[in-house]
């Protein structure tokens, strides 16, 4: 699985906090506690990246050089060592994704793009995409267009209208990273039905691709128990072709989960990763 | 490092692709066949039994690791004298009448192999008397090996047992005993040469067996 962490996101208060004081120190932590969870060479044979998502959540008109500021800290706290340890850019703008992800040392995932349409009302994708294009850098691609379309259908005709853009501007199915979205399961109980509907489509049409999701979404609404059912959603979407999540990297019950179902799915041969994990301490 | 060294190294790491290119390697470096054997392969056999005892490694490292050994093993073979691959002689092994579990069975098995013996395998849910005549069709085993994985299957082990204490060939043969119910003390009481614990422990056992 290839883990997206989320716990640098500006709209968690303490890191909030931590951004308008420029704590670096508490970025530098969380960034790192982060990168621990990411495999480790000596422990595994073929490691798969884990990027730390890098959100800023403030004024439009500072969040460039918030994430600047950011993106530096991060990668001061990652030692060299850990090769396999990217950013994840993370705006709502797609303007200032495009911008942001120039700031980076080394490729990593631009976090996100949609066919909406971004401030000045060019389609997001137009904007990423062309930026990214001859870059080894991967996009995250959420299926909404004006809304979060409710039928699988649906969601697969914007799927198809990112999949065309990405052709046009060359950028191959394993660099994008599709989001068919989440909803709250109190509120829509057909949520995972549309989103394991929309993996098993897509990955039937690319088998390349990657599919994540952020999805603690499932089980808003329920505060102070969401982690059952946030887990039983991984297990559940890993098993209908999900292969990436923004999750907590640093939740061992859920990184455990995950290797777990790959070793029951029979993506791990001879169990080697769920042993190789359990060295490294991750389980 | 020798390239002896080098096959101990790639087995104990369960490299199957690379083993049998070391094989060849010390091969091609003059090393005696048997020494590759017995030095290499063997003893590297030896100390992941001994590393899994231990906690250190677990099952599915022990299956690679014989695995690997196999590769290794096939390129040897031609130019190993006949039965070398297999000198510590005949084991008969299998899970007792009533019983359908083989995981534990099959792991023994493949590290009976992997020490050096011939396993001739009877498989699950064998009653005594097939023991008997595998016995019987093979006058030169050493050792025959059976396995119980239920409490409710334990008689059936201790009627095997006194089948085989009861037959003719009893004083030519070692009988060894095993699975998760067993204990040392049960081993007694039915009257087998041997119990182990697990499977590393059983080819360390069998070895001293037939010593």
């Amino acid at each position: 699985m290839i883990i997206i962490g989320e716990k640098l996101n500006g709209a968690i208060p303490a890191v909030a906090k931590a951004i308008a004081a420029r704590d670096s120190e508490f970025i530098r932590q969380r960034a790192l506690a982060q990168a621990k969870a990411a495999q480790d060479e000596d422990y595994f044979e073929e490691p798969v990246p884990l990027y730390i998502d890098v959100c800023a959540s403030t004024d439009p008109a500072v969040e460039l050089e918030t994430l600047k500021w950011m993106i530096d800290e991060v990668e001061a706290a990652i030692p060299e060592e850990m090769e396999h340890v990217a950013i994840s850019v993370d705006s709502p703008s797609a303007a200032v994704c495009a911008k942001a992800f120039k700031l980076c040392k080394k490729p990593g995932i631009v976090n996100s793009v949609s066919m909406e349409k971004d401030a000045d009302g060019i389609v997001k994708t137009d904007i990423v995409f062309p930026a990214i294009a001859d870059t080894e850098w991967g996009c995250v691609a959420l299926l909404c267009e004006s809304g979060i379309p409710q039928s699988v259908e649906d969601r697969m005709k914007v799927f198809d209208k990112i999949m065309e853009r990405a052709k046009h501007y060359g950028i191959a199915p394993n660099r994008l990273y599709i989001d068919p979205l989440v909803e709250a399961a109190a509120t829509n109980q057909a949520a995972f039905t549309l989103f394991s509907e929309c993996c098993k489509q897509i990955k039937s049409q690319y088998p390349d691709i990657h599919i994540t999701s952020g999805l603690s979404n499932i089980s808003f609404g329920f505060p102070g128990f969401r982690k059952p059912l946030n887990m039983a959603f991984m297990a559940l979407a890993m098993n209908a072709g999900m292969d990436s999540a923004i999750v907590d990297p640093t939740n061992k019950d859920m990184v455990g989960l995950m290797y777990a179902v790959e070793l029951l799915k029979e993506q791990d041969e001879d169990c080697m990763n769920y042993i190789s994990a359990h060295r490294q301490g991750l389980l | 490092m020798s390239k002896i060294q080098e096959v101990y190294e790639a087995v104990e790491a369960g490299k199957a692709k690379r083993v049998p290119a070391a094989v060849q390697e010390a091969l091609d470096a003059g090393c005696d066949p048997t020494a590759i054997l017995n030095e290499g392969m063997i003893a590297a056999m030896d100390s992941v039994g001994a590393k899994f005892k231990a906690g250190e490694i677990f099952v599915p490292e022990m299956l690679v690791a014989a695995r690997a050994m196999k590769k290794g093993v096939e390129v040897l073979k031609p130019h190993l004298s006949s039965g070398a691959a297999t000198g510590l002689g005949k084991i008969i092994i299998g899970t007792v009448a009533g019983d359908l579990h083989d995981i534990g069975k099959n792991l023994v098995a493949m590290m009976m192999e992997s020490a050096g013996f011939e396993v001739i395998d009877l498989g699950v849910d064998v009653p005594k008397e097939k023991f008997i005549e595998a016995v019987e069709a093979n006058p030169d085993v050493k050792i025959v090996g059976c396995s119980a994985l239920l409490t409710t299957t334990m008689p059936s082990l201790k009627e095997t047992v006194a089948a085989l204490n009861a037959a003719p060939f009893r004083s030519k043969i070692k009988v060894m005993v095993g699975g998760a119910p067993i204990t040392q003390a049960f081993a007694d009481e039915i009257g087998a040469d041997a119990y182990t614990e697990d499977a590393a422990s059983a080819a360390q056992k069998a070895k001293e067996l037939v010593a």
